[in-house]
Parts: C-alpha cells; structure tokens; sequence
C-alpha cells in the first residue's frame, strides 16, 4: 500500500499527487529526498503513471529542466499488472542506484559519469545538498503553505496550475 | 521533396486524405482509370454504387430495367415516395452524382448482351439468374483481357458473393500492411545463419517471409539486395536460409526489411465454381457447416424463380416445401460435397425472406462487394476467394412469427415487415435512440435507421450530437454531405439528409460533445427514456464515457469502429456481456522521450520530434509573448509566484523572440531560417557528437552508439539542394506569420530565395565542453543554475520589458496552431522538412510530405467500404435490442479486415461475475443506501459484508481514504456534506441521490470490486 509514503494530494483529486521520495542508501543520491510528481492518465493503468522530479536532480535519465524520467521499466514496458507502488519501491530506486548513461535524457550527466565516475558523483552531491535536502521537499514551492496537512485541501487550489506545468515538458 | 513540386493532378489530396492512408497513391490512379458496371440497382446495388463513386472511380454505369416499386424503400437510400414507378438506374443518377463530380455516371435501361460487358474492367450483378450470370462469367473469364466478374445477392437475412477475377489474376498486396522491418544486433557465421535483432520491438516476421539487408557493416555480403528467406522466426530472431561460414564477421548495424511477394490466384470460373466450390469464407465457427447449405439454398431459389416466375411469398408453407425439395433435388444430383442432411428450419427461414432486401444486408454486403470491386481495379489486398455465405437469423424475433403478421400493409417498410413481422416494425418506429457521433460510422447509421424506420413512429425520437464541423476531407465518405455544407455542423447537416430519406424520422440534431461537461443536457430524463444508444465515435476516451453512461442507466450500448479496412462491433447488453471499457487494447507505446530528443533511429521519432519543435518555436512560444503583452504586470507576477525552471524556460524563450531573433523584415526572418538550419541539422549534432564521440564507451565498455542508437553526422548546407531550401522557405514564411510581416511573392522562386539565403552570415560553431545535450544549451550551466531562482526570474522580467519598449505599439504576435488538412498553410511543409532534414543527419531514409502527414498528422486511414459494413453490421444487432429478450449467444461481436478478407463473428463475453461470501455481483449491479447515512455508518454497512473500505470517491474527488489521518475527522459527517463541500458535487432538489465508488479490501487483504453505491439522502 502506498500508506508507507509520505504522499500530497492535490485538490482532493485522485489523478495527480505528490510523493517524496528518499535517495537509495547505497547511492550517491543517498540523503537527498525529492518530491515527485505523479500523474495518473485517464487510461491508468492500462497506460503508465506519468512521473516528474519536482525538485531538481543530476541524473542521465531525468532532464534537469522539466525533471521527466526517461525510465524505459515505466514509459515503455509498463504493464497494468504493475502496482504503483512498485514505481517507488523498486524502479526509482534502480533508477538512482543504476543510471543508464546509454540513453540520456542529461547528455552532460552521462559523458561526465561514463568518463569520470568521482566526478560525476560529488556532482551529484553537490546537487543533492543545494536541491534536496529535506526541508526542500517539506515546504510546497510557495512560501505561504507552511503546514503540510493543510496541503490537501482548498488553499491548494492556486498553485497546482503552475507545478503540474513541470513534470511533462 | 524538390521545391515547387507539385503531386500529381489526379489525386484530390484534400478530399481523399484519409482513404489514401489506406490505398496508397498507386491504387488510387488504377482506381481512377476503373470503368465499373452495376446491375440491379435495388438496396444492394445502390450501396454498392455509393461506395465505389465515394473512392472515386471513372465511371460507373448503372443497369436495372425494372421500376422503382414502394418494396424497394426498406432499403434503398436513393429513392424516395416520389420515384415508384421511374426506371431504377434513372432515378439513381442524380443523387449518386451528387456523391463525386469527378465520377462519370451513366445508365442503361434495357438487356444486357456479354459484348457490352467488353466496356468495363469490373462488372457486378445484384440481381440476375445463375443461367445468365454463368453466360457473362464465361465472356468476361475468357476476354482479353479478363474482366472481373462478381455477383452478389441479399435475401432477407441471407448474402452471397461470387468473385471470379480471372484465370491468372496478380494481387500485389495481400493484406495492405507496411513491410516489417527490424534493427539488426548480431549475424553468426554459421549454416543456417542466426539473425539476432534489439529487443525493442518484437519482430513480425514470418516463416516463408522474404527479407532484404541494408546498412551491415562486416557481414558486408548480405547488404546485395538479394530477398532472402526467413525459417525459425521467434519474437527477436530469425534464421537465414544461408550459409554464412565464409561470409565477413558481423561487426555493428544492418536492417532488415521485409519484401513483399505479389501473388498469382486462378479463379475458376463460376459454372465450375458451382458444382465444385471449393472452400468457403467462413464469417463464424458456430455455423461452419451452413456454407455448404447456403450455397444450395440460393441455386434452389434460383431454379424457383425460373419455374415459378416470382419469388416465394413470405410466411407460405407451400412456396418453403417447394423450394426445399428444389434444394433437396440439386443436393441430390451433386457429385462433390452432398449434404448429408439438409436443415429445413433453415430453408424456412430463406424461402420467407427471399423477396426482401434489408438494409442491414445491403450495407453490409454493400461494404464488402465494393471492396471486392476495389481489388478488382487495383490489385491492392487478397481478393475474396471465391464463394461468400453469411445469415443472420439471429435477428429474428425469438418467437415464432404469425404469416398475417408477415403480409405487406402498403408502407415503405413491407420489405422488412415481410421478414420481420408488423409488431417488431411498431417496435422499431416507436424507438427512442441516442447516436453519439455524425462522422462516417454517424452518417451511414443515420441512413440505415431512416430506411429501417427506426424512430419514425409517433412515439419514436432520435437525437444526434456532434460538436464537430464538415471538412473537405470528410466527403471521400461521410456521404450525407456535399462540398457546400463545409464548415457547417455534422449533425444537422446529417440530421436533415437523414430526415430527406425518410421524411418519417423523428431526430433532433444537437452539438453538444457528449462528456461530463455535458450532464445538463443529456440528464437522468434523457437517459431514462432512451431505449438503446448507438457509439458512432471517433476515439477511446468518448467511448469509454458513453460506456459508463449506460452501464449507469442500464441501457444497451451498440459500439463499432473501424481502421482502414478493418472493423470491429461490440454489443454491450445490460446484464448479458460485459460493458465496454472491461477490456481494452493496451495503448500505442510511444517512443522513449530520450530517443525522440537525441537518439532517433526511425522516420516516426523524426517526425514527434518535428511536431513538438513546431509547436514551441510557431503557437508556444508567440502565445508566451502575448501572454506577457497583453497584461504584462499580471503576467510578471504569475511567473515570479511560479518561480520555476518552467517559468524561466518560458520567460528565456519570449525574450529570445523579442530581443535576438525578432524579426522586422521579410530576410530576418529567412535569416533566422538559416540559422535554425544551422542550429538544428549542423551545431547540435557536432555538440552531440562531440559530448559522446563516435568511438565513445559506456561505463562497462559497451560502445555507446550501438543499436538501435544511430550515429548523426551534421548537414552541410547548400543552395543547391532543393530539400534545404524548403525547409528555409516553410520555415521564414511561417517565421514572417508569426510576427505578422507580408509574405513576398519571390521567395516561391527557388533562385531568388537562394540567392537571399545567401546573403545570411553563418558564425562558426565550436562544441562546448561539458553542456547539457537535450534541452537548449542556452538553458543551464551550473553556475546560473546555483543562482537562486527568484533573482533570475527577476533580471529576466526586467529584460523582457525593455524589450517592450522598443516593439510599435500594439504589437502582438500571432501563433500558429498545426493544421494537418491544408494544404497551401506551409505547416506540413515545415515539419516534413524538419523531420527529413533530421532524418538525414541519422541516415534514416526520408519520406514524403503525404507519409509524413499521415504520421505526424496522426491520420487515421479511412474508406467508405469497412465503414458501411460495420453498421450493417450493428443494424443487424439493433433489430434485436429492439424486440428484446433475446439471449446473450443470440448476440454478435464481429472483426473483420475486407483487406484479407476475415470475417470473425462471436458471442459477446459475459459480465464477470464477482463473488464474496454469499453474495455475487456484476458491473451491471449497484448498491443502493437510503436513510442519509455518515461516513461511519458506510463504513460500518461495508463492515457487516465483510468489507473494509478504504478510499471512497466522488467523480474525480476523493472523500476518504484511510492513509490520510485527517479524513478520520469526517467520521460522523453525513456523506452528502461531504460530496457538496469537498467533491464540489450540485445536488438541485429533485435529486434524491448520488453515487460513491468504493475501493474495499477483505479480512485477507485481497481487493475487491464492488458494485457502485447510490447513497439516498432525501
């Protein structure tokens, strides 16, 4: 059940929400934590869930600007078997745990990680400490919601526009 | 792709978009040059005749020496009261006509000779002797050379077709598919050689197959172009019929491509073909055993009408005992396949319907026939081969019929009532049904309820809705419209044509789209009343929203669609099938973004590619400029509480089109052209090639550009290729739109334009170190990145307005939003251009600005044929739906393909039924909980089944859900509180009340699908 995570709805919807996500302890994501846009379509689940960084992330599958996943287990071999919570439990973690620099959405990410592995990870850490440390995640992107409970109901209302912009470029 | 080329003048591309998806441009020129004969031109002949005048052939000449009769209105859309009496070709003409300008139609009115037949490359008879029809077979078999013959008859509920395309015809296309091709990863040196393939599509080879090699690179052998065979073919590898040993040792690229065999059939000509008919299309495997019966049944009707002059009459005992015992006698003499035992309740069924032609018969085999005429002219898809039966005495009323309730009443409807019976009739008229949809599927059902009478009693009514308007595009098959009626709405245009064949129709046209947004219009009353609703739909989502519709009020939902000459039907009847949307095709995958933006390997990625740069540089990004104009406060504002990367993508993008690349004149904007070229096709690859060099290595030491991943290599521009300097010419002309600059007239001279692109300054382009390769390189280097974003946000409003500054008062940009169906707009152009230009960088091979429409334009193929045959189809079921209380394997679904031909009829599937305890239910079921309960006291009601809830929604709106604490605070709050406040839900007073969804687990945790729940609160 997704019960387990730590999840924002947005408007009372059912079809869009937010859910944060904890890098993968033996990566170098590790500590970092993102809030990730999750985007149920119409056609859920005989069609894949829609999934975006929100906060920004240095990775060779995911584009730093719009933060979509270029994640093949998720746009091309979703199966309406797949449970949702899979996507946080198993694919984004092998995402963060094993990039796939053989098909970058970040070009600069995956030249720097297939020539320069160190390189490549304190860059990743740098990011991690400017863009996602916990408090990133806990305030919406707007000042004025303070109180995260409060995130689900009405006063939501205006700021949803402008983040579901972000996760499909 | 060169610079003022035009397509050919046959071809109306506009007009014939969609039918050209299916045929091809080959096709359509033989088809052009096709002179046809019809004869008989009752219901069948005129449906025929439709079809073939709306895929344009050159002429069609219409036979019938016969009169108009009032018999003849259950099933012909042409005539009218009016016309009993006339000759039927005559009264055709002018209708039909109206059809197709460029289709030549003539008539002939007295007997036939075989000589006149020498005038045509098809002839089809719909209502003609075997004696006779045996005598033009022979001529047309053996002339010089052979035209193709067909004969097809409806009979109540029974059809038949005969093709005979002559001793040696040459079909170069047998299923109308593209050729399959795959993206080669390894080749053994071995015998037979193993072709290993990526494993990112399945591959659709076949044994026997034929394929070519391109492109390998050390194996160099296979590249000759000689079609090899394929054996062993799996999902991601094939073997090669060849021995490899000695052959060069594979080393990296190479695809294979299917060859597409012509193929050579003997048709037998119809005297043989009757004592020896060989194997029958089969329609549907509970009756494979009525072929046979059929094809006696109709060499008995015939010998009945030589004997007797006159068809039998319906409901008399004595005509059916006469001809069974024809049957019986023909089966009797036969020398192959005599029938053991011949079904008389059958032939019952035959005698009595002979005389009748019903409209769902005609269009049906209206459908059919005309596609067989197709294949006839063109030699596109496998002809039918070469007998055909099908009935569908499913259709008639479950109880036997009383022969007084059979005898004609002197209405246009006699036909059918001879068949059916008066009170079914009644039944029919005094229908209230709901057609979602006037495109093709729309305008072909509105014909077939207008003659069946369906809601033209005084209690009947039919409403319509479409919100579309008429496109030329639409007239190669939505026949209720003429070329005058562009831009006016579908359904009232249908509506009125419909209301003109028959004068009786009840129908109300509205242009409301049928969804949410829609339930005052369409409401519980409307729904309540209706008897059967009738999907004329174009895509999934509207379906699936019908779907729901009934499923909620119970009402039977009759669907179809079709693709090309495919078509597919399916009866969702309450309680007895399942509904619509309870099995789905798993949607079109679409391709990786990643391969899209860097990595493209085939035409389909160049073109998405194509599409989306369109939209940003052309609608995006002037409409960003205008939101910014129109109210710049607000808008700087909006963007500062953004405060995003988007938002600064989106000022960055608007500042580049005012500030750099603004243009002013007619050459800024073929310099911005230029530059773009330069941008997209040259420094973007030489940045891409330089971040991942060709001999660039994964982190396991793989190389990076391996399959399917192709290695780009930059263009070098030159005036000299036409293909380059379109692509300028599209893209300064829409440039020139967008900023709202005249147009010159010498930028379509080729010379001229060379000779302004020329004078456009190119910078070098030096690869930077370490930039980002997908999105713009203008984007983010880290160092502004680490910039906070408010602070960009804030330097980037304050640029944007002084560029204001310097713009003329008032100025606004104008964007432009992609139309596939023009064809002087320049769109197509620009994103055929740029997709090809980017194909060229990847050695993918090019198309042309058709393919490339079809593509991009996400055209679905289209023809009048599969179209009219899936709501023959339909009709055949509605007359069940009508009557009712028929059972679930009375029922039909169908699939065809006219192309192959397969026709594939079966029961629909049965609800699944769910069980928990003791109790079961299906989708069909609801729950109903009255007395204004709490959330609690629902919960607890669940409780007492066993069931734990632990989400309940309201439409999109989520009231409960167990993960979330503060729901828990809701407890005691009557659930219509909860639906009004949260769920936004609008509860007037005459409703009494509204329906939850439900999601339940059991004490095991398993999920459970409950029936909706009808909370009453009043």
């Amino acid at each position: 059940m997704m019960s387990d995570y730590k999840v924002e709805m947005i408007n009372d919807g059912m079809q869009e929400f937010y859910v944060h996500f904890h890098g993968p302890s033996d990566s170098p994501y590790h500590g970092g934590v993102w809030r990730i846009r999750v985007e149920l379509p119409d056609a859920y689940p005989y069609k894949s869930p829609s999934i975006g960084f929100v906060n920004k992330i240095y990775h060779p599958n995911v584009d730093e600007m719009s933060g979509s996943v270029c994640l093949d287990v998720i746009n091309q071999t979703w199966s309406p078997m797949f449970d949702l919570v899979n996507v946080f439990e198993v694919f984004l973690p092998q995402l963060l745990l094993y990039p796939n620099p053989s098909d970058p959405l970040n070009g600069e990410a995956a030249a720097l990680m297939m020539r320069d592995r160190t390189a490549y990870e304190q860059r990743v850490k740098e990011y991690c400490e400017k863009y996602a440390k916990p408090e990133d995640v806990g305030a919406a992107p707007e000042e004025k919601s303070s109180d995260e409970e409060e995130l689900s109901e009405d006063e939501y209302d205006s700021s949803d526009e402008a983040v579901a912009g972000q996760a499909d470029p | 792709m060169a610079l003022g080329e035009g397509n050919p003048p046959d071809i109306d591309e506009d007009l014939h978009s969609r039918q050209l998806a299916v045929y091809g441009r080959e096709t359509m020129r033989r088809l052009f040059a096709s002179n046809v004969l019809i004869s008989g031109m009752q219901g069948l002949g005129a449906e025929i005749a439709k079809n073939l005048i709306l895929a344009g052939v050159k002429s069609v000449t219409l036979h019938d020496e016969g009169s108009v009769e009032l018999w003849d209105l259950s099933s012909n859309f042409i005539f009218t009261e009016d016309d009993v009496g006339k000759n039927r070709a005559l009264a055709s003409v002018q209708k039909l006509q109206e059809l197709n300008n460029s289709v030549v139609i003539s008539t002939l009115t007295t007997e036939l000779t075989k000589e006149q037949l020498s005038d045509f490359q098809a002839v089809v008879f719909t209502n003609i002797s075997i004696e006779k029809a045996i005598e033009f077979d022979d001529y047309c078999h053996n002339h010089q050379p052979p035209i193709s013959f067909i004969k097809s008859e409806v009979r109540g509920l029974f059809g038949s077709v005969f093709c005979d395309f002559g001793p040696e015809f040459t079909v170069f296309d047998v299923d109308g598919e593209d050729p399959h091709t795959g993206i080669i990863a390894s080749i053994s040196n071995d015998n037979p050689a193993l072709v290993a393939c990526v494993d990112d599509e399945r591959l659709e080879f076949q044994d026997g197959d034929l394929v070519v090699f391109s492109e390998v690179q050390g194996m160099t052998e296979l590249n000759d172009g000689k079609p090899r065979k394929v054996k062993n073919a799996r999902p991601y590898s094939f073997s090669l019929d060849e021995d490899t040993t000695n052959y060069g040792t594979y080393e990296k690229g190479g695809i294979v491509t299917q060859v597409k065999q012509p193929k050579v059939l003997n048709f037998k000509p119809l005297k043989e073909a009757l004592k020896d008919p060989g194997d029958f299309l089969q329609s549907d495997f509970s009756k494979f055993d009525r072929s046979p019966l059929l094809h006696l049944a109709f060499q008995a009707l015939d010998k009945f009408i030589m004997e007797l002059g006159r068809f039998p009459v319906a409901g008399s005992e004595e005509d059916a005992q006469k001809l069974i015992s024809f049957a019986c006698n023909i089966n009797d003499s036969s020398t192959v396949g005599k029938l053991e035992k011949i079904d008389q309740r059958l032939l019952h069924h035959f005698a009595f319907g002979a005389r009748a032609v019903l409209n769902p018969m005609a269009a049906m085999f209206g459908g059919v026939v005309g596609q067989e005429v197709v294949k006839a002219c063109s030699g596109k898809f496998h002809p039918l081969f070469q007998f055909f039966y099908f009935d569908s005495v499913e259709s008639l009323p479950t109880e036997p019929l009383d022969p007084s309730d059979l005898k004609p009443i002197n209405s246009r409807y006699d036909a059918q009532i001879s068949v059916f019976g008066a009170k079914l009739q009644k039944k029919l008229e005094d229908a209230k049904v709901f057609i979602v949809g006037s495109g093709a599927l729309g305008c072909e059902f509105l014909k077939n309820v207008a003659l069946m009478g369906v809601c033209c009693g005084n209690q009947g009514k039919l409403t319509i809705t479409d919100d579309d308007v008429i496109e030329k595009s639409n007239l190669s098959r939505q026949f209720l419209f003429r070329d005058w009626n562009i831009g006016q709405a579908k359904s009232t245009v249908a509506a009125s044509a419909a209301a003109s064949i028959n004068r009786h129709l009840h129908i109300e046209a509205l242009q409301n789209r049928a969804s949410p947004e829609t339930e005052n219009v369409f409401d519980d009353t409307f729904w309540e009343n209706l008897s059967v609703v009738i999907n004329a739909l174009d895509n999934v989502n509207a379906r699936l929203y019908i779907d729901q519709r009934c499923l909620y009020f119970q009402k039977p939902l009759l669907e179809s669609g079709t693709l090309g000459a495919k078509c597919n039907t399916q009866m969702v009847i309450p309680h007895l099938t399942e509904n619509y949307g309870a099995s789905r095709d798993p949607p079109e995958k679409q391709a990786p973004m990643c391969t899209v933006h860097s990595f493209p390997h085939n035409i389909d990625h160049c073109l998405t590619w194509a599409r989306s740069e369109f939209e940003g540089l052309l609608e995006k990004t002037p409409a960003e400029v205008n939101a910014f104009l129109v109210n710049p406060i607000e808008y700087a504002s909006a963007m500062k509480t953004a405060g995003d990367a988007q938002a600064r993508d989106n000022l960055e993008r608007a500042i580049e089109c005012l500030d750099k690349e603004r243009c002013e004149t007619f050459q800024d904007c073929i310099t911005w052209a230029r530059l773009k070229f330069e941008d997209y096709f040259a420094n973007r690859v030489k940045q891409l090639t330089f971040t991942f060099p060709e001999d660039a290595a994964t982190s396991n030491g793989a190389p990076f550009w391996s399959a399917p991943k192709r290695f780009p290599r930059p263009l070098q521009f030159s005036i000299d290729d036409p293909g380059q300097l379109h692509f300028v010419m599209a893209a300064s002309i829409l440039r020139a739109e967008t900023f709202g600059i005249p147009i010159p007239d010498w930028v379509k001279s080729p010379m001229k334009l060379a000779d302004a692109v020329s004078k456009v300054i190119v910078p070098d382009f030096l690869p930077k170190k370490d930039v980002k390769i997908v999105t713009d390189e203008k984007a983010t280097s880290l160092s502004t990145a680490s910039v906070d974003d408010a602070a960009v946000i804030n330097e980037l409003i304050m640029k944007l307005e002084k560029c204001q500054k310097k713009l003329p008062p008032g100025f606004r940009m104008n964007p432009i939003q992609f139309e596939k169906d023009d064809d002087t707009n320049y769109h197509m152009d620009l994103i055929s251009a740029l997709a090809n230009m980017r194909a060229r960088n990847y050695s993918i091979p090019e198309v042309d600005k058709l393919k490339a429409k079809f593509i991009a334009g996400r055209i679905i193929p289209a023809i009048a044929t599969s179209t009219a045959m899936a709501t023959g189809l339909v009709c055949l079921e509605l007359y069940k739906v009508l009557h009712g209380g028929h059972k679930v394997e009375d029922y039909k679904n169908t699939f065809a393909n006219l192309a192959l031909p397969l026709f594939s009829m079966a029961e629909p599937v049965p609800p699944k039924v769910i069980k928990h305890q003791d109790m079961s239910w299906t989708v069909w079921d609801r729950w109903i909980l009255g007395d204004n309960p709490t959330l609690r006291e629902l919960l607890q009601w669940l409780r007492d089944k066993g069931l734990n809830a632990y989400s309940i929604s309201y439409g999109s709106c989520l009231l409960y859900n167990s993960m979330f604490p503060r729901h828990k605070e809701r407890m005691d709050r009557k659930l219509v509180d909860l639906a009004k406040e949260i769920g936004k839900a609008e509860l007037p007073t005459y409703r009494r009340h509204f329906d939850v969804v439900v999601a339940c687990e059991d004490d095991e945790d398993n999920d459970i699908d409950i029936p909706q729940i009808s909370i009453y609160f009043r």
